[in-house]
């Protein structure tokens, strides 16, 4: 180490010693800080100690001598530990570093954009509860009279469910012609999910087609909340549940497909269960009380429906998602 | 003029012959208080693997003079289970490395070259020089 | 939030645990940690009791999925029982209901055994 820096410390050293001064402490903190930025090991600031004191009190007892030699050897294990410390928070940083640009990466290549199309009004609001979402929606235009619309939930949260979800998009972009029913949908994305995940990783997936020649919407469920459809005629909500496993458990699995019309004035809602499964501080919100949003809203547009349930129950939620949300809304015109 | 010894590493026991070894080299060759910690430390930690991970092996200690400079070169030699993966012990923060600043990663910061070579099933071998400034 | 696994009685090749507690990303690596330790037993007849589980999220849902297709796969069986009505629902909208051995509380539901 550098003779003046051990000059400048004795001195320091010596004029506490003298007079016990608040003042040279203060002037030892600022010191000490200098050491800090250079790097200069704990052991290292103990051996220095030891010689101004060894070089001011010449009398110094042996004893007292071998007992700075004891601190050395068990300071050098501290300042390992420092390093290594310092090491991972670099490293911390590198990964904070890749996340970002992960984050971008996924925002590009999942980004939704909501289609627009005659006779079929679409509102979506997604929002994730951690910086990257397990929620996904997929919209898949076939020709000019039928669209498709996929909404999927990851199990898990962050990278694991965001890599997974690109695979889900992959699977329902090879999707052509037939295999956009949502029975063979389903079933196709089923195959590509069960082979390549984790045991206990799975996705449940909403799938549903909408035909604006004949106004029949029908739908597929790989375990996924029901959707809801609102039939104005009688001014009821019916759920739309369709017989179906989670993705990635078995891999042969049949999934059950349903029809229904829509009227005029009709609308459909399909969610996450980060909207079904919403909880106040004490509670559970159960589906009436989502029924009783929808019923409020129904005269808005699809967009405005879908915005008011997600300003409700993320107010009564403090603002603050337990689970990624989204909420897709399809009014017929 | 070379001086080369050594300690065979068996016991809990070994690894303070070892370190005592050490810090006689050390002191002979001139190193200050600090470094002849920093050197026993490092000395400790491989002989540590060694009976902790390969049950025995051997520490030689070998006073060397390369261009002018005089340093202290430790030679731990195992013929243990090997490493399988090099990289990840010499990771900081890795789990087994018996605890946080210590492990391989913490001899290589504590001397001024480091070098590990291993085979699975035939041993490892750890050289590290420390120079004397 | 707490949870315990409890391996109630061991006959024959029947293990039953009682589960107690909250199933969420906090518990649910310690639930699957205990049922990892049984799953890869050959042919191993596995009931597990949820009467005391007030809630389970996703994270939950995924430990017994894992469960169900270690011990599926070696020829065992899983039996769930005592799940109350949210639970009874998780299990039959994400279709794991009509794979594994539901077996619902006597004069509670109507549909028992599917």
């Amino acid at each position: 180490m550098p003779q003046e820096v051990g000059k400048k410390y004795k001195e320091l050293l010596r004029q506490y010693i003298d007079r016990q001064n608040e003042k040279d402490l203060y002037f030892g903190q600022q010191f000490i800080r200098k050491f800090i930025e250079k790097n200069i090991p704990p052991e290292d600031v103990i051996s220095i100690h030891k010689t101004a004191l060894m070089e001011s009190v010449p009398d110094m007892p042996d004893s007292l001598n071998h007992s700075f030699d004891f601190l050395i050897e068990m300071m050098i294990h501290y300042g390992l530990a420092l390093r290594e410390h310092q090491s991972l928070i670099r490293k911390q940083e590198e990964l904070q570093m890749e996340m970002n640009v992960a984050l971008k990466v996924q925002d590009t290549l999942l980004k939704t954009e909501v289609p627009s199309v005659e006779g079929l009004d679409i509102g979506l609001v997604t929002e994730s509860a951690k910086q990257m979402s397990g929620d996904y929606v997929y919209f898949l235009c076939d020709g000019n009279d039928k669209i498709g619309v996929a909404v999927a939930d990851v199990m898990g949260k962050g990278i694991p469910a965001a890599l997974c979800m690109t695979m889900v998009k992959f699977g329902l972009d090879s999707l052509q012609n037939d295999n956009t029913s949502p029975q063979n949908a389903l079933a196709a994305v089923n195959r590509i999910v069960e082979k390549s995940v984790d045991d206990s990783m799975f996705i449940s997936m909403f799938y549903g087609k909408y035909n604006m020649q004949d106004f029949s919407f029908s739908y597929s469920s790989a375990g996924h909340e029901p959707a809801l459809l609102y039939k104005s005629s009688e001014n009821i909500f019916k759920e739309l549940g369709a017989k179906g496993l989670l993705l990635g458990v078995l891999p042969d699995f049949k999934y059950e497909e349903r029809t229904v019309q829509l009227e005029k004035g009709d609308f459909l809602v399909i969610m996450t269960d980060g909207v079904t499964e919403a909880r106040t501080e004490t509670d559970f919100i159960d589906e009436a009380y989502i029924q009783d949003l929808l019923e409020k809203a129904k005269g808005e547009c699809a967009q405005t429906i879908a915005e008011k349930i997600y300003e409700e129950l993320a107010s009564i939620q403090n603002y603050r998602l337990h689970d990624d949300f989204t909420i897709v809304v399809l009014k017929r015109d | 003029m070379e001086h080369r010894s050594s300690v065979d590493i068996y016991t809990e026991w070994d690894i303070v012959a070892a370190r005592q070894l050490g810090r006689n080299e050390a002191k002979k060759s001139g190193f200050g208080t600090v470094d002849q910690a920093r050197i026993t430390t490092a000395i400790s930690e491989l002989a540590r693997n060694i009976y902790l991970y390969a049950e025995e092996g051997k520490i030689e200690i070998t006073n060397v003079i390369e261009d002018g400079l005089i340093g202290i070169r430790i030679i731990a030699t195992d013929s243990g289970p090997g490493i399988p993966d090099v990289r990840r012990v010499m990771e900081d923060g890795f789990s087994t490395s018996g605890g946080l600043g210590a492990g391989i990663p913490g001899v290589k910061r504590l001397m001024d070259e480091f070098k590990i070579e291993t085979e699975l099933g035939v041993g490892t071998l750890v050289t590290a020089i420390k120079w004397l400034r | 939030m707490n949870l315990q696994v409890q391996l109630v009685e061991e006959e024959n090749s029947v293990q039953h645990f009682k589960i107690i507690g909250e199933i969420d990303v906090y518990t649910a690596p310690k639930l699957k940690e205990h049922l990892a330790a049984v799953e890869k037993a050959v042919g191993m007849q596995a009931e597990l009791d949820l009467s005391e589980v007030a809630y389970m999220d996703s994270t939950g849902l995924g430990v017994f999925v894992g469960f169900y297709k270690a011990v599926h796969a070696t020829g065992g069986h899983v039996k769930i029982t005592g799940l109350n009505a949210r639970l009874q629902r998780l299990f039959n909208i994400t279709g794991l209901g009509s794979i594994m051995d539901i077996v619902t509380e006597e004069g509670e539901d109507k549909d028992a055994t599917v």
